[in-house]
């Protein structure tokens, strides 16, 4: 099965939420609920300090969690492109999705009762555009296609420092991690 | 809300360009969809395929939620007053706190319109102060304004940088030009956070390109983590001291056989001031740079460890970047605007100019020395596509009374001003009426405090706004604005190689009206002639402006009109106009909504400033006293002078900033602190555009405006990563979330500057975290605001604060 997914450049990230924002405007979201989010991660001494972000969306998981544990099956991994989607109007509002996520992907959203998660922006991306977040990046840190040519285009890893270990859901998404995140 | 963002995925509806149109310094493309009259989502630059050499115009976290700016709930939506107002201001104590009623139009511009004519006629014109064009406009006919002057963002560049040679803006090498440095030096700048969009990616293809990457700042930034090589921390408010130990190293480490670290050549050709044998007719030859940096008169080498001291990098570390920047042959020297904006820092932009003049990195390819921030930021060099005029004619101010901003408010409280006549001389004033037109300076200005006081002791204060942000809200009259997007549409330019055509998106939203049509009503009403006003419909000063835009030819020398414009095109708009001919249509300029010159490395437009003045001074003089660059300026000393507050030197001497670090002591031979320990400098927050945005939701929850401090600090007052903190002025009081970090520098504290004030009265604590709460308004030089030096203590607060994001919006109606 062809598995899409995101590819992160975290060295030349500027922690700038562009694609935070782009996707609340494109989810319509109120403030509370990200689908994708700009964590940051820091440590060392002054004046050797180091930092680094991480902008995480869904994770389109070979073994995602959130499909397996949905009661109603709001949630479900597409054949043809392995993007994991929820379907709001079936969605019952228990958050068993936002309790199994180990990347915290799936948000309670208060004010309508309900779930809701990063879709990969699959009406777009099946009209030939790329998701929101991607083309708004201004460092051109964010890319997403199918994951085997981002592989071969750009490397990356799926296991980082800040992230849960991969081997739990088998992530589709690769990173190229600053030394500080490398594991 | 399925059903909402189903709407949202749908790519049915219109997209329009739409303005950003705020001073950030970034100038990016926004579009709106737009369906039924409302926008349901918003993308960036997809215009073009996007490659670093003729990238996409990518848009920020703030354009992104510039519809929740445009179409917030908290938008002023009718003319409102003050429930308490009465003709001369009632009980002026209300305002800030005060019911707000609604009004009809009529009735709101009834009352400033008798306002301004009662005030004039009891006081006088020069009672009224106002802040905005459109306005200015109508005032100016009516008799005139006391207007405010002052440098902000510019800081010191502003008077300083013209005088010596270099200019107030932006003077370096163009974006190309700079893929050949060795050395990037970013001092005080932090592009990603100042001039979001596409600066910090162009200096990623230098760093790309090979060079290697030094930022000087307190803080360990964005841009600093993704280019910098090396980071040096330093004090705010002491650039000055590091770069005369930078040039005390220069000069005696400096062997023109065994270890050339300075050009000789550059500096006698191109310079006045540097030593004895090169002075201005007239000046004391004893007065020369050359000898302050040795001490020879005063007794004081200004070398690495007297630098140190002050400015907190270690000596072996100074004469290591000094031999750096010396020895290597292509350097860019870039400083943003940011070290000038400090109390006393008049001499700062010369001692760099010197520092560069030093080293010989100006006019040559890969080597630049100076201002490169703002719409500047990482690309310089003249314009390459540029608007028309709108064919506005000006009206002239007849009053020439002026308030610097260091001064305004108390000039308002206390009855004078610092005339600029030398140093000493007031003048009365009184101030009766102030007149915000889509202004912030209340909450922008230094002073904020003293802000409020004087807002309270006028006779009248009308705001025109599209929310009520902190000069509306200390107003009695308020007045609805539409934005950008809900009018005729406007032409917007920002780095060199674009210019933006923003479209009316949306109708104006509920009683919203324009600025010009404001100005129009009250001209009518104080018996002007309205046409004086506005003479020109705003579509066709649109008109104007894209019939008169031109672009360079690809030989970088001829231009070329933008656009071609048929008698079909004209008829359309409504305008008067004849048809013309150029490079692209005016239906494909609509469409795409921005026209981008195309780059590549090699073109004719890379450009390289000073390069014709190095080849040739004599024949290509600059526009200074001696044609020089002047590291001996009489006439900025002359100009601080005649401003009345304080002195310089004509040469860069170092000048203790008052509320820099030294102030900081209150011994400062002894090392004693005092009672406001720490430095806080005001960072440009990517929360806002100065004060724009503060208001929107989305942006309270991705940056929520916390206090930086390093734990060392932190621990000696007993407070933890996220505690509520308090933090005290000589000046004001502000709480907020403290967010500890190793990346800022002990002794130095930071809070972004653009929070709209929200002050409680009874304890004087602003819990936005204003910063202009903290700084004094501090007249010093030639009268700059000093942002960047400012004392404080920080102690740990025991009451609430709710996260910003979950406060309620600021609803009148």
């Amino acid at each position: 099965m062809a598995q899409k997914g995101f590819y992160y450049d975290m060295t030349i990230c500027i922690g700038c939420k562009a694609c935070q924002i782009a996707c609340k405007d494109k989810n319509d979201l109120p403030v509370g609920p990200l689908f994708r989010k700009v964590y940051t991660f820091e440590g060392g001494k002054f004046p050797r300090p180091w930092f680094y972000h991480l902008s995480v969306g869904c994770n389109h998981c070979a073994d995602p969690r959130c499909v397996q544990n949905c009661p109603v099956g709001a949630i479900t991994k597409r054949a043809e492109d392995g993007l994991v989607i929820q379907d709001p109007s079936l969605c019952i509002g228990c958050r068993l999705c936002t309790w199994s996520c180990p990347y915290g992907a799936p948000q309670y959203i208060e004010e309508l009762g309900r779930s809701g998660k990063c879709n990969g922006c699959y009406e777009l991306v099946d009209q030939g555009q790329n998701p929101p977040c991607v083309d708004a990046c201004v460092m051109r840190a964010l890319d997403f296609g199918d994951l085997s040519e981002l592989r071969a285009k750009y490397g990356g890893t799926n296991d980082v420092a800040g992230l849960p270990d991969p081997g739990l859901t088998n992530p589709a998404i690769l990173i190229n991690p600053s030394p500080e995140a490398r594991r | 809300w399925p059903e909402r963002r189903q709407a949202s995925a749908e790519t049915e509806g219109k997209w329009v360009t739409a303005a950003c149109w705020h001073n950030c310094g970034g100038r990016c493309l926004n579009k709106a969809l737009v369906k039924d009259g409302m926008v349901i989502r918003q993308k960036t630059d997809d215009t073009h395929p996007d490659s670093p050499d003729y990238p996409q115009q990518r848009a920020c976290a703030r354009g992104r939620s510039q519809r929740q700016q445009v179409l917030g709930a908290d938008r002023l939506k009718y003319p409102m007053k003050r429930k308490h107002w009465e003709p001369g201001g009632g009980n002026k104590e209300l305002r800030g706190r005060d019911e707000w009623v609604r009004i009809s139009w009529d009735e709101a511009l009834d009352i400033v319109a008798s306002e301004i004519k009662r005030i004039k006629e009891k006081y006088g014109n020069e009672s009224i102060m106002a802040f905005g064009s459109e306005i200015g406009r109508t005032l100016s006919l009516y008799g005139g304004y006391v207007s405010v002057w002052g440098s902000t963002s510019y800081g010191t560049w502003l008077e300083t940088g013209p005088r010596i040679g270099l200019s107030s803006g932006n003077h370096v090498n163009d974006r190309m030009d700079m893929r050949k440095t060795q050395l990037l030096i970013l001092w005080g700048a932090n592009p990603a956070w100042s001039s979001a969009g596409l600066p910090t990616y162009n200096y990623l293809q230098v760093k790309k390109a090979g060079a290697r990457v030094i930022t000087i700042d307190p803080l360990f930034n964005e841009t600093a983590r993704v280019l910098a090589d090396e980071w040096i921390p330093i004090r705010p408010g002491t650039d000055h001291a590091l770069a005369l130990g930078l040039a005390h190293t220069l000069l005696v480490e400096d062997d023109p056989e065994t270890n050339p670290l300075i050009d000789w050549d550059f500096l006698h050709r191109c310079t006045v001031g540097f030593d004895k044998d090169h002075m201005p007719p007239g000046a004391d030859p004893k007065e020369n740079f050359k000898d302050y940096l040795l001490g020879t008169y005063d007794g004081q080498p200004k070398d690495a460890e007297w630098a140190s001291e002050i400015c907190g990098v270690k000596a072996d570390r100074i004469r290591q970047l000094a031999r750096e920047i010396g020895g290597t042959e292509r350097v860019s020297l870039l400083v943003s605007w940011a070290p000038a904006r400090g109390n006393n820092l008049d001499s700062w932009p010369q001692a760099l100019m010197a520092l560069g003049a030093m080293s010989g990195h100006m006019g040559r390819p890969g080597s630049m020395t100076g201002v490169c921030t703002h719409s500047g930021a990482s690309n310089n060099g003249p314009s390459l596509v540029r608007a028309g005029g709108n064919g506005l004619p000006n009206i002239a101010n007849p009053v020439k009374l002026r308030l610097n901003h260091n001064e305004h408010w108390t000039a308002v409280l206390e009855g004078k001003y610092m005339a600029g006549k030398g140093p000493g001389v007031t003048e009365p004033v009184n101030i009766q009426m102030i007149y915000h037109a889509g202004s912030s300076a209340l909450n922008q200005k230094p002073g904020l405090v003293r802000g409020v006081a004087a807002h309270r002791k006028v006779e009248f204060v009308v705001a025109h706004h599209y929310a009520l942000n902190t000069s509306a809200k200390y107003a009695d009259v308020v007045l609805p604005i539409t934005t950008e997007w809900e009018r005729a549409g406007t032409l917007l330019s920002g780095n060199r190689e674009i210019l933006i055509w923003a479209q009316h998106v949306i109708d104006p939203l509920f009683e919203a009206k324009s600025d010009m049509w404001i100005a129009v009503e009250l001209a009518k009403r104080l018996g002007l002639n309205a046409e004086e006003v506005c003479p020109i419909s705003e579509e066709q000063q649109l008109f104007n402006r894209l019939a008169g835009a031109q672009v360079l030819k690809e030989d970088g020398k001829t231009w070329e009109k933008l656009l071609t414009i048929t008698a079909e095109d004209i008829a359309e708009m409504g305008v008067e106009g004849e048809p013309q001919t150029g490079r692209i249509t005016l239906a494909e300029f609509r469409e795409k909504g921005i026209y981008q010159v195309p780059r590549r490395p090699g073109d004719n437009y890379e450009y390289v400033h000073l390069a014709e003045f190095r080849q040739d001074p004599e024949k290509h003089p600059l526009n200074t006293t001696s044609g020089k660059l002047e590291i001996y300026c009489q006439a900025i000393a002359d100009h601080v002078r005649n401003c009345g507050w304080s002195e310089i030197s004509p040469i860069p001497k170092y000048n203790r900033p008052t509320e820099g670090y030294e102030d900081t002591f209150a011994d400062w031979e002894k090392k004693i602190k005092g009672d406001y320990p720490l430095q806080l400098y005001t960072i440009h927050y990517p929360r806002r555009s100065h004060s724009v945005f503060d208001n929107v939701p989305w942006l309270r929850e991705a940056f929520p405006q916390e206090f930086i401090m390093n734990p060392v600090d932190a621990e000696a007052r007993g407070i933890k990563d996220g505690d509520i903190v308090k933090i005290s002025s000589r000046h004001g009081t502000v709480i907020r979330p403290v967010y500890l970090t190793e990346r800022i520098m002990p002794g130095v504290v930071t809070l972004g500057e653009g929070a709209w004030a929200d002050i409680d009265d009874e304890t004087g604590i602003d819990k936005a975290g204003a910063t202009n709460t903290l700084n004094g308004a501090i007249p010093t030089g030639q009268g700059h605001a000093g942002w960047n030096t400012c004392n404080v203590q920080v102690e740990r607060y025991d009451g609430p604060l709710p996260p910003d994001h979950t406060w309620p919006q600021r609803v009148i109606f």
